[in-house]
């Protein structure tokens, strides 16, 4: 009987420990292993803290605020989000920006289109679409007034957006969208 | 597109977790390993289909870590290095029935696990191993002091 295999004679090549035990030891692999595994613990550690901080999002320092110089009109937002995961943005009104019982807001495309507005509430009166954004209007009773909008970014990376109230001056903010 | 980026990550993201876990000797899991299996298991693949959760979706990141996997076993098979990567690397215990206390103490192995061991192979003196071996997969294999000709 005949077969093609090719054959190889069984050699010796697993390295020895004192010559007699065939062990394939690495021990300055090892212990440069060892080493390297504190660093990744220690790594894993820095992302652990940076978790709890808000440093990932959801958190304490995710959160930030912008407002106009005379406070009319303020945004509360998350500067760190992670994508698929929603999160509030909150407009607040000032008296100065509240005209007639209502307030006008300009919000650009990008709180739309990059993160990913599902929701508005309260609903507004009207909307008009255009000049790279939309302009709502909501009813305002009392001195203060506040919108939420419900954000869910798809997409990761850096999202700029821009909001204005009618009177006031833009604010303009950035946004990181973590995967 | 995603989800094979998705998987790709997740493998090699639980590799990493798993390789620094450190192997525990014995290799067999305990009920308190299963857990740890499951949870992280379940946390990567959350992460890994995302929110779409359809047949294909989860057909494609099964397949895209069936073929890492294989690549990765194939890498492993052509370096060695890879392999010690992967895998780590056998280290002696007790040579010349003396305990290598440094690599013990590294890995976290008691003197029972050894103990233990040996048992398995029919020592019941640990005086009498002449070599103790961690394995790569966690396992200890004992090798018994040569008995004088009479």
């Amino acid at each position: 009987m005949s077969h093609n295999a090719s054959l190889k004679p069984v050699g010796d090549s697993v390295p020895k420990i004192d010559n007699e035990l065939a062990v394939g030891e690495d021990l300055d692999f090892q212990r440069r292993w060892w080493r390297f595994e504190k660093v990744v613990w220690g790594a894993f550690l820095v992302i652990i803290i940076c978790d709890l901080v808000g440093l990932f999002g959801r958190g304490w320092l995710a959160r930030a605020e912008v407002s106009t110089p005379d406070k009319a009109f303020s945004v509360e937002y998350e500067w760190i989000e992670r994508a698929n995961t929603s999160s509030t943005m909150t407009l607040r009104f000032g008296t100065a920006a509240i005209r007639d019982g209502k307030v006008d807001v300009y919000v650009s495309d990008s709180v739309v289109q990059d993160l990913g507005a599902e929701q508005i509430m309260p609903q507004p009166l009207m909307s008009v679409v255009g000049q790279g954004g939309n302009v709502y209007r909501f009813p305002a009773n009392g001195g203060t007034a506040s919108v939420r909008i419900k954000l869910q970014p798809v997409t990761p990376g850096i999202h700029v957006f821009r909001v204005q109230s009618a009177g006031c001056v833009p604010v303009t903010a950035r946004v990181y969208v973590l995967p | 597109m995603d989800t094979i980026l998705r998987a790709v990550m997740g493998y090699f993201i639980l590799l990493l977790v798993v390789r620094v876990l450190r192997r525990r000797a014995g290799s067999q899991m305990t009920l308190f390993e299963f857990v740890l299996i499951f949870l992280m298991g379940g946390v990567i693949i959350l992460a890994t289909v995302g929110p779409d959760r359809s047949v294909t979706n989860c057909t494609c990141a099964v397949i895209a870590v069936a073929a890492l996997h294989r690549f990765v076993a194939w890498a492993k098979m052509r370096s060695a290095r890879v392999g010690t990567i992967i895998d780590g690397t056998p280290l002696v215990i007790v040579r010349h029935c003396e305990w290598q206390t440094d690599v013990l103490r590294a890995m976290g192995i008691r003197e029972e696990d050894i103990a233990a061991a040996a048992r398995a192979h029919g020592i019941t003196s640990l005086q009498d191993i002449d070599y103790a071996v961690l394995e790569r997969n966690g396992r200890i294999t004992v090798v018994r002091k040569a008995r004088p000709m009479s």
